[in-house]
C-alpha cells in the first residue's frame, strides 16, 4: 500500500492545494511555518517556504511553466521534461516541477536556453505522436496541441513520408467508460499516479523503456474504481477519452453551464456541457471544499440517463387504470379534485431523494394550507430525542474539507466509498499523506485503504460510547487530537436506529469535550441522498411507515422512487399523484403523473450532506411538456383553491429563507451547534442494541445504479455488466 | 348573312339550347353557381367516378373539352379528380377517349387512381428518421380487470 511520509506530503502541498481559509479554520495548530526563502523568477523576487518547487514559486508570481506530467494533486514524477527552465549557475536546464527552490536562486523561464529546451522536448514528444488531431476527441482541449502551438517549433523535421517510423501501440480495454488510444500516449504517468494515489487501484503501470515504453494494466483488466473517469480529465493528450462522449462534439461547439451534482449526497460542483438542448457530458468543477477537482463515475457518466425513461407529458390513469398522456389542465384538475375530496388527515406527501428545496417548500406549504401535517421523507431517521430538530444530528458537522485534517476516522455502518466517493477520496488522502488511521464498524468492505475492523455489531458502538470496550480502537479514539465519527444514515431506519444515533452522539460528544481544539466537530451523519438534508431542514418528517399505516386517501409522491410507498400498503381507492422526471417505481403506481424537470433542467437549491446550500442552473430545457417542479405545485395550489403566495423563483427563495436562512446562503456552510443539547435529549434513548450493521452498497457493481437517473442510464448498466464480467476473470 | 344572325337570334337560340341541355332554369342556375360557367356540348364519356366529359368545337381550342365533376364531390372538386385515362383526352394528347381507344394497356397490376389528398386527413405526412433526443417513459399497461 502506497503511503508517503509526512515530509513528502508537505513538500507536495502547493499553495493552491490548501483548502480555503474558511474550511481550514481548525487547522491553525499546524507548526509555525519555517522562514521563507527568496528566489527570483525572471528577476521578479518571490518569497516561498523552503521545499517549494520552482514551478510552484513561478506560479505565485503568475509565470506559468508548461508541463505535462506535473499535476498539483498528484505526486511529482518529473518525466515529461516539458518544464525545463534555465537556472543561473546551473550547467543544464532543470525540471522545474521537481526542483526545490534554493536561497537566491535565479530562474529564467523566458531565456533562449529554456525556449530551446522546450522546443526540443516538444519535438521529441511529437516524433511519436500521431497526427490525428482532426479525429481526436481531445482536439480543442488538448494540452499537447496548445503547448506545441505555444512552445513548439515552427516547422517539422519529421521527413518520414513513408510512415514507417512512428511508434504504434495497441489499445487497451479498461472498461466501458474510458476509451484508450495508446498510440497518442506521451507517458506522463498521470493516470498511473492518480490510480495508485487517489483511486487506490494499483493496476496501472508502465512496461518497457525508451520508445518501447507502454502505459497499461499489464494484463487486460477493467479499471475497477468509482473515480475512474477522472483520468480522462487528467490525460493531457487524447490517449484516454470518454467512451460515451466519443466523437460526440468539439469543445468549441458546446455551451458550459456551472451546476451541482445530485447523484450523491456531497453535491459535487459540475459543469454541464450541452449542445442543441442536449446534455453531452458532465465535467467536474473545482471546489476545494467539496470535490477538489474530482468527480465520481456515477455523477459524470449517468447523464445519458437524463435522456431515457423520461416523463415528457402529464399523464392520467384512464378507466382501465392505464396511464395515458393528457394535457396539463386535465392532470392538474384531476389531482386537485382528488385533493379537495380528501379529508386533511388522509392527505400524505412523500419527498424522494432528488427533490429540490423549492419544490419541497412549495409542497409542504400546500399540504399545510390544506390542513395536513403529513409531509414525510422517504428515508428514515429516528424521531426520538432531539430528532431532526437540531441540525447537528443529521449533518456532516466536520465538513468535507476538514476530514483531511482528522487523525482518526471511525466509520459506523457506512460504505463511504460508494455512498460518497469523494469523501472517501478525502479520507484516503488523509490516510496516505497525513498518517490518519481509519476504523470501521460494519461489514468488511474494500475502502481502498487499510482500516481497523472493529466488528459489525451495533453493540460495539454502545461499548465504545460507554467506555466499556476493551478494544484498542477506544484508546486510539481517546488519544486522537482530531477524531471524527461518521455514521451512515442507512443504519437509522431500523428499530435500533435511535439507540445507535444516541450512542454515536454520546461517543462523539465525549470525544469532542476532551479535545484541545474546541472548534473541532466529531459527530457526522452521512446522508444518502442529495435531497435529504433540504427536506429535513424544511421540516419534512422521516418515517413514512407510520403515515402509511394511517391509510392515506391521497398520496403525493415528490420524486419518491425508493419503493418505500407501494400500492399494497395503500387502501384500494387511494389516489396517488407522482411528480418527478423519470418513469420509475413512483410513476408506475401513480394515478396522475406530473412531468417535472431533472437537475440539469431547472434552477433549484440542493443542500449537501454538510448543510451547504448550492444551486443548479438550467443547462437544457425540460423535455416535452415537463415543467419546473415548484411551478407545477404552485399551479396545482391555485386549482385546489389554496393559492401559494409566490409567483416567481425569488419569492420561493424568500420563503425558503424564512424557514432557514441556511437554505439560501449559497456556497456557504454554517457551523452547527447544540451538540450538548442533542446529547442530553438522547440520553434516555441509550437502550441496549443487538443488531448487526450492514450497508446497502458493498461492491462496485452496486454503486452504479442507485437512483432513477442512473437506473435509466445505459452507460451505468454497461458498467455493472463490465464489473460483473471482470469479477469472473482470472485477474 | 341571314336576318337571324344580324338580329343575333342564333345567340338567343344557343342560349335557350344551353338552358335546355343543362336541364332547365333551376338546374342551369345551380350549374352556373357550381362551375361558374354554363356550356352546351356533346357528352363524350363518363368515368367510373361519375365525372362527365364534354366536347364542343364551337368553343376555341383549350376551352372545347371540359369535365363536369360528379355530384358526389359537391363543391370540393379539383383537377386531380380526373383519372389518368381521361387526362390525355382532356389535355389534347389524344383525340380518342379511353373507351374508344383499344390500344390502351390494361393490366391486373395497375393500381386504382387516387386523387391528391393534400389538405385532408388522408394526406401524406413525412416522418422523421432521426432518433428522438429524449426517450419518453412508456407506462406498463395494466392487465385488464
Amino acid at each position: 500500500m502506497l503511503r508517503q511520509p509526512l515530509t513528502r506530503a508537505i513538500a507536495l502541498s502547493s499553495p493552491s492545494r490548501v483548502a480555503p481559509l474558511g474550511a481550514r479554520r481548525y487547522a491553525d495548530a499546524v507548526p509555525a511555518q519555517p522562514e521563507k526563502v527568496e528566489v527570483f523568477i525572471d528577476d521578479k523576487p518571490v518569497y516561498v517556504p523552503p521545499g517549494t518547487t520552482v514551478l510552484q514559486a513561478a506560479a505565485q508570481v503568475g509565470v506559468e511553466i508548461p508541463r505535462f506530467c506535473y499535476h498539483e494533486r498528484l505526486a511529482v514524477a518529473g518525466n515529461c521534461r516539458m518544464c525545463l527552465v534555465e537556472v543561473e549557475k546551473s550547467p543544464k536546464p532543470v525540471a522545474a516541477c521537481a526542483m526545490p527552490v534554493m536561497k537566491g536562486m535565479r530562474v529564467k523561464t523566458d531565456s533562449d536556453l529554456t525556449k530551446k529546451a522546450r522546443e526540443g522536448v516538444m519535438e521529441f514528444l511529437l516524433v511519436n505522436h500521431p497526427l490525428d488531431c482532426p479525429i481526436c476527441d481531445q482536439g480543442g482541449e488538448c494540452d499537447l496541441q496548445d503547448q506545441s502551438m505555444a512552445f513548439g517549433s515552427d516547422k517539422s523535421r519529421f521527413t518520414d513520408i513513408h510512415f514507417s517510423g512512428k511508434r504504434a501501440v495497441e489499445d487497451k480495454d479498461v472498461g466501458p467508460l474510458i476509451k484508450t488510444i495508446m498510440t497518442r500516449c506521451i507517458h506522463c504517468t498521470r493516470c498511473i499516479r492518480f490510480a495508485s494515489e487517489v483511486a487506490g487501484v494499483d493496476d496501472f503501470g508502465t512496461t518497457g523503456r525508451g520508445s518501447d515504453m507502454q502505459v497499461g494494466t499489464y494484463v487486460e483488466k477493467m479499471f475497477l474504481s468509482e473515480l475512474s473517469g477522472n483520468i480522462i480529465d487528467l490525460c493531457p493528450v487524447g490517449a484516454l477519452t470518454s467512451k460515451p462522449y466519443s466523437f460526440a462534439a468539439r469543445p468549441w461547439e458546446t455551451r458550459r453551464i456551472d451546476s451541482v451534482d445530485v447523484l450523491d449526497p456531497l453535491g459535487s460542483n459540475i459543469v454541464v456541457t450541452t449542445r442543441t438542448n442536449e446534455v453531452l457530458r458532465i465535467l467536474p468543477r473545482t471546489n476545494e471544499e467539496i470535490n477538489e477537482e474530482w468527480l465520481s463515475d456515477k455523477s459524470r457518466f449517468a447523464c445519458d440517463g437524463l435522456k431515457r425513461q423520461r416523463l415528457v407529458t402529464p399523464m392520467l390513469a384512464d378507466s382501465r387504470g392505464n396511464l395515458t398522456p393528457v394535457e396539463w389542465e386535465d392532470a392538474i384538475v384531476a389531482a386537485a379534485r382528488a385533493i379537495q375530496d380528501c379529508p386533511p388527515d388522509k392527505l400524505l406527501a412523500v419527498a424522494g431523494d432528488l427533490a429540490d428545496a423549492e419544490s419541497l417548500v412549495a409542497l409542504k406549504d400546500l399540504v399545510n394550507r390544506l390542513g395536513s401535517e403529513n409531509v414525510y421523507t422517504e428515508r428514515d431517521f429516528p424521531l426520538e430525542g432531539s430528532g431532526t430538530d437540531l441540525r447537528s444530528s443529521y449533518l456532516l458537522n466536520t465538513k468535507i474539507a476538514n476530514v483531511e485534517d482528522a487523525d482518526f476516522v471511525l466509520l459506523i455502518g457506512t460504505n463511504v466509498r460508494f455512498e460518497a466517493p469523494l469523501l472517501n477520496a478525502r479520507i484516503r488522502k488523509a490516510f496516505i499523506h497525513k498518517e490518519t488511521d481509519v476504523a470501521v464498524i460494519g461489514p468488511k468492505i474494500d475502502l481502498t485503504y487499510d482500516y481497523l475492523h472493529v466488528g459489525d455489531s451495533a453493540s460495539v458502538v454502545k461499548d465504545l460510547a460507554t467506555g466499556s470496550s476493551s478494544h484498542e480502537v477506544l484508546k486510539r479514539l481517546d488519544a486522537a487530537k482530531r477524531p471524527i465519527v461518521i455514521l451512515g444514515a442507512d443504519q437509522l431506519k431500523t428499530q435500533e436506529g435511535s439507540a445507535l444515533l444516541a450512542y454515536t452522539q454520546e461517543l462523539a460528544l465525549r470525544l469532542q469535550d476532551k479535545l484541545q481544539d474546541k472548534n473541532w466537530k466529531v459527530l457526522n451523519v452521512l446522508q444518502r441522498s442529495a435531497g435529504a438534508v433540504a427536506a429535513l431542514d424544511l421540516g419534512y418528517r422521516p418515517g413514512v411507515a407510520t403515515a402509511l399505516a394511517a391509510q392515506p386517501r391521497v398520496v403525493f409522491l415528490l420524486g419518491a422512487d425508493g419503493g418505500v410507498v407501494t400500492r399494497e400498503q395503500l387502501p384500494k381507492d387511494a389516489f396517488v399523484i407522482y411528480q418527478g422526471h423519470h418513469g420509475d417505481v413512483g410513476a408506475s403506481i401513480a394515478d396522475v403523473v406530473f412531468a417535472g424537470a431533472a437537475y440539469t433542467e431547472k434552477r433549484a437549491t440542493y443542500v449537501n450532506a454538510e448543510g451547504r446550500a448550492q444551486q443548479t442552473l438550467p443547462a437544457v430545457s425540460p423535455p416535452g411538456r415537463a415543467r419546473d417542479d415548484w411551478k407545477i405545485i404552485r399551479a396545482l395550489s391555485e386549482v385546489v383553491g389554496e393559492r401559494l403566495p409566490y409567483n416567481n423563483l425569488d419569492e420561493v427563495r424568500d420563503r425558503l429563507g424564512q424557514i432557514s436562512p441556511a437554505l439560501v446562503s449559497y456556497g456557504e456552510v454554517q457551523d452547527n451547534n447544540y451538540f450538548a443539547q442533542a446529547r442530553a435529549l438522547s440520553k434516555s434513548l441509550q437502550k441496549p442494541v443487538s443488531g448487526t450493521l450492514d450497508v446497502q452498497l458493498k461492491q462496485l457493481e452496486d454503486f452504479f445504479m442507485t437512483d432513477p437517473i442512473s437506473r435509466a442510464s445505459p452507460t451505468m448498466a454497461k458498467c455493472v455488466q463490465a464489473v460483473i464480467k471482470q469479477k469472473s476473470s482470472v485477474y | 348573312m341571314s336576318i337571324g344572325k344580324i338580329l343575333a337570334l342564333d345567340k338567343v337560340a344557343t342560349f335557350f339550347n344551353i338552358i335546355r341541355q343543362n336541364g332547365g332554369i333551376r338546374a342551369s342556375l345551380y350549374k352556373l353557381y357550381r362551375q361558374d360557367e354554363l356550356k352546351d356540348g356533346v357528352l363524350v364519356g363518363e368515368d367510373k367516378y361519375g365525372n362527365k366529359y364534354y366536347e364542343n368545337p364551337r368553343f376555341f381550342y383549350g376551352r372545347n373539352r371540359w369535365v363536369e365533376y360528379s355530384d358526389n364531390y359537391n363543391m370540393n372538386y379539383d383537377g386531380s379528380q380526373i383519372p389518368a385515362e381521361w387526362f390525355g383526352w382532356m389535355h389534347y394528347k389524344t383525340d380518342l377517349p379511353p373507351h374508344q381507344d383499344p390500344s390502351r394497356p390494361h393490366y391486373k397490376w395497375m393500381s386504382d387512381f387516387t386523387e391528391n389528398l393534400s389538405g385532408t386527413t388522408g394526406q401524406y405526412t413525412p416522418y422523421s428518421t432521426t432518433r428522438p433526443k429524449v426517450e419518453a417513459w412508456v407506462p406498463k399497461p395494466k392487465t385488464s380487470q
